[in-house]
């Protein structure tokens, strides 16, 4: 551990400050062309043709590209992790959100690429789209996907469930019943650096690919897959990111500007502008969290009941991922040990969401710490006392069965306490995350070590 | 590129300006580019002609007994000391760099919409009685401000000068923006004339900078400060925008009346 | 159309309404201006033109001919830094760095105005410019730092080697 505390340049530091970082839209290819994509101007409707030939044979056109084009035109994100496919790479007979690439033209520069993009007819069947995720359930709501309104993937279930202990027997005990409603809205990432890809066809048949991905080995099996070539004819080239943050693990502009590439066999480039950043690219999911609580009137949460609702947008992408994510920590940092947990990752008409730093955790973590706040209050009790006494500590078992080794909630309290200025009650500054014990251990909590009480934890 | 490419014109002198100029058919004013450059990156504006006012010699400020004179390529930051309201609106004006390169012409010919009011400097003048002097079809023509804006006149017409004689005091009352990166949903401006007259004129409140005859009048009788607040939402248009909803607007402005003309009572 | 970047003279054949940005990264290759959002809004494409900075990508190309541009390229190099550069890397105050050179042009124009360093008087000179992956707090202390002469370029470029007490540096040297 020598670099702890040591205070180390970055190694990319002197380049930043020398403008000699190069970035994707750095890289200088001799015979570049220019690359504008038709969007879908509708949240969701049916395309009933799309004629090309008027762009094709623009003068400085060098390739266009639509469905017709991709080997294997949907692939998923997380198929390798058992979550199937469902979004086109190029729109084929619909689209489901604002901003949905149709096609895409490789030109000899900007102006043209876009002149060509109104040369592009395309014939659509307008349909209602869905905005309100809490409405996708109702029998006559706008349908997003065909198999239903969620992602019907969780093993043999269309929701993350988590059950432990007996949620029913902790509300009946409860004193009171805490409730509240949670709804963080989405968030742009708003990287500096738009989405950015270089693909230049070699001679030997390899595309050698410059892209701003955060995720280069995952990047590349979306590419090959896409384009159903091997890996070993991809170079990817990149690691030098003009901000993420999350936003740029979709491998949002890599593949179409190889499909150009490869088409026109000349150096593509693809530089979103910051208007197709707000309107195309992906962003933090907005959730709807509802959260009801059994709770004693000394301060201990018996029990929690979750309704989670993920809007993922118009496609999957990594929502399942996140909502799990999500479901591991709908305690929070306390034990709690009856719950009910369900989570739906639910369609909208709106842009695929995808993972923002904190990736399903943040929202979770948003809507406890504001409810441990509401049930301080509804008690009258301080909250930081309320979050101390049911913080977790050595022994504590998690809803997801994790027996926990080292928590540290309570030392970091009563740190943040001391730095805030917070002056603890001589018991609470005495807390530690020993195994709970005496007053600590209320007959509730004797027995939450180790245990499922025979009921299922998924 | 098969876009044909626009012809540039580069005057050299105020003249040169209007000449090329002409009846302003096809033209598109280059001045600071602070509005227009964006248009023409993204293919929005594709003009035959594009007028670059950068070495037209209209960018000087005289002050001569009593009289303001600005140049209509006088940048925004120079105006950062002109007689209030116009320099405290100046100073809300985007950025340092930005308003350094943005124009007063430019800034009273912005379109209004777009999402947000972005001709900030219109209400002071307004508010200052200034006169605008353009050019265009049937020639040269100089009117006041309000009445350029009112009747549409940024469309065809090349500012050249603008003019207007000092306040005995200014004040601007605005509902402040959060960072430069905001435009200034809505403001009022409040000037005394030498002569004692008060004139009232907001940004925000309508698709481009408006006069407040009702507030002026309801004022005029009595100097009462809230009555006129009140009275000013029968000259606004409210609407929603990106930065405020109408009913916003209409509950801000009286108050933000209210204010300017409490400072203007205020200073001497 | 001439211009003299960094102090070399150039002729330009953009057309007079290409922006000042297109110019420089894809006529003469100098990419340290970035295309943020080619509206003026970031502030990532600000370059110095007659020693006053200015947003490339809204500089129509016709209104600088003859002019004197300035891009970070030309306020120092690797075995030069400017105390503006220096200040920066020191205090980290670049993380991606993509915003790094126009942040680096306005506390340049900054401290040449005479910007004493004030927190306040900073926020002004940069409002102007974004920032997603810092927070702003490591750049407002590097644009303070330079403008009280802090940071030594010497010192700042020797920092590979490890001072006397401090431990063995691990990662030495920058990725290809």
């Amino acid at each position: 551990m020598k670099a702890v505390g040591a205070r180390l340049p970055r190694y990319d530091g002197l380049a930043h400050v020398t403008g000699r970082t190069t970035y994707v839209d750095d890289v200088r290819a001799p015979g570049l062309l220019w690359t504008k994509a038709l969007r879908s101007p509708h949240h969701s409707a049916r395309i009933l043709s799309i004629d090309t030939s008027r762009a094709e044979q623009h003068p400085g056109v060098r390739a266009v590209v639509t469905h017709a084009d991709v080997p294997q035109n949907v692939y998923g994100h997380l198929e390798a992790l058992g979550v199937p496919a469902d979004e086109p790479l190029l729109a084929d007979g619909e689209v489901r959100y604002r901003g949905q690439p149709i096609a895409a033209v490789a030109a000899e520069d900007e102006a043209t690429a876009r002149e060509a993009l109104e040369l592009i007819a395309v014939d659509y069947e307008e349909r209602e789209p869905l905005f309100d995720i809490r409405l996708a359930f109702d029998p006559g709501a706008p349908k997003v996907h065909e198999w239903g309104p969620v992602f019907p993937h969780f093993g043999p279930h269309r929701q993350r469930r988590v059950r432990k202990g007996d949620v029913e027997g902790a509300f009946d005990r409860a004193h009171v019943v805490v409730e509240g409603v949670y709804r963080p809205g989405a968030i742009e990432h708003v990287p500096i650096e738009p989405q950015t890809a270089l693909v230049v066809p070699e001679a030997d048949g390899r595309l050698t690919i410059y892209s701003c991905t955060q995720a280069m080995y995952f990047s590349m099996g979306v590419v090959a897959q896409h384009l159903q070539l091997p890996l070993n004819r991809l170079k990817f080239v990149g690691g030098t990111v003009g901000g993420g943050f999350g936003g740029k693990v979709d491998t949002a502009s890599e593949t179409i500007s190889a499909l150009l590439a490869l088409k026109a066999q000349r150096p593509v480039k693809w530089r979103w502008t910051r208007e197709e950043e707000f309107l195309a690219s992906s962003t933090r999911a907005p959730w709807h969290i509802e959260l009801a609580d059994a709770v004693t009137e000394d301060g201990w949460i018996l029990g929690r009941r979750t309704l989670t609702l993920h809007d993922a947008g118009a496609y999957t992408r990594f929502s399942s991922y996140g909502l799990t994510k999500h479901a591991f920590h709908h305690a929070g940092a306390y034990t709690i040990p009856n719950v009910h947990f369900d989570g739906f990752v639910v369609y909208s008409n709106r842009v695929p969401t995808t993972a923002m730093r904190g990736f399903g955790v943040t929202s979770v973590s948003y809507a406890v710490e504001l409810h441990m706040s509401r049930i301080a209050e509804v008690l009258g009790m301080d909250p930081w006392e309320l979050r101390l006494k049911n913080a977790n500590r050595i022994g504590d078992v998690t809803p997801n069965l994790v027996r926990l080794k080292d928590p540290s909630t309570v030392p970091v309290m009563q740190a943040a306490a001391e730095r805030v200025g917070v002056e603890l009650r001589p018991e609470y500054r005495a807390m530690s995350s020993e195994p709970r014990s005496g007053d600590l251990l209320p007959e509730h909590l004797v027995g939450n070590a180790g245990q499922t009480n025979g009921t299922e934890a998924r | 590129m098969t876009a044909a490419r626009p012809e540039v014109l580069l005057p050299s002198s105020p003249e040169d300006a209007v000449r090329a100029f002409g009846d302003g058919t096809g033209v598109t004013v280059v001045a600071g580019g602070t509005i227009v450059m964006p248009d023409l990156t993204y293919g929005r504006l594709q003009p035959a002609r594009a007028l670059l006012l950068t070495r037209s010699g209209l960018d000087t400020i005289t002050r001569e007994g009593g009289t303001v004179r600005l140049g209509a390529t006088v940048p925004v930051a120079a105006l950062e000391d002109a007689p209030e309201p116009l320099a405290a609106t100046a100073r809300h004006v985007a950025d340092v760099e930005i308003r350094a390169q943005g124009t007063v012409g430019g800034n009273l010919c912005a379109a209004p919409g777009a999402g947000a009011p972005r001709g900030d400097l219109q209400a002071p003048l307004i508010a200052l009685g200034a006169h605008v002097r353009s050019t265009g079809a049937g020639g040269e023509r100089t009117e006041l401000v309000e009445e350029f804006l009112h009747n549409g006149s940024s469309e065809g017409r090349l500012v050249l000068e603008i003019e207007f004689d000092e306040p005995q005091a200014g004040a601007r009352a605005a509902l402040d923006r959060p960072h430069t990166h905001d435009y200034t949903a809505l403001s009022v401006a409040a000037c005394r004339g030498v002569d004692g007259t008060v004139r009232l004129a907001a940004s925000g409140a309508a698709p481009h900078g408006i006069r407040l005859p009702s507030a002026e009048r309801a004022y005029a009788q009595g100097g009462d400060a809230e009555r006129a607040g009140r009275e000013a939402i029968a000259d606004a248009t409210f609407a929603d925008d990106a930065l405020a909803s109408a009913w916003y607007r209409e509950q801000m402005l009286p108050v933000l009346v209210r204010r300017a003309l409490t400072d203007l009572q205020e200073t001497a | 159309m001439n211009l003299t970047v960094n102090g070399v003279e150039a002729e330009l054949v953009s057309p007079p309404l290409a922006t000042l940005l297109h110019a420089l990264r894809e006529e003469l290759g100098v990419t340290s201006p970035k295309a943020g959002c080619q509206q003026g809004g970031c502030g990532a494409c600000t370059v110095l033109v007659d020693g006053q900075p200015r947003r490339a990508c809204l500089v129509p190309l016709g209104a600088v001919d003859g002019a004197e541009v300035v891009t970070v390229e030309g306020l120092g190099s690797l075995d030069g830094l400017s105390p503006v550069q220096a200040a920066f890397h020191e205090r980290y105050a670049a993380q991606c760095g993509f915003c790094t050179s126009g942040m680096m042009i306005a506390a340049h124009a900054y401290i040449e105005r005479g910007g004493t360093g004030e927190r306040a008087s900073i926020l002004e000179a940069l409002g102007g410019h974004v920032c997603r992956c810092t927070g702003y707090t490591k750049i407002v202390e590097a644009v303070g730092a330079a403008a009280r002469g802090e940071v030594a370029p010497a010192d700042v470029q020797a920092d590979f080697d490890p001072q006397p007490g401090e431990p063995e540096i691990l990662v030495k040297g920058a990725p290809a």
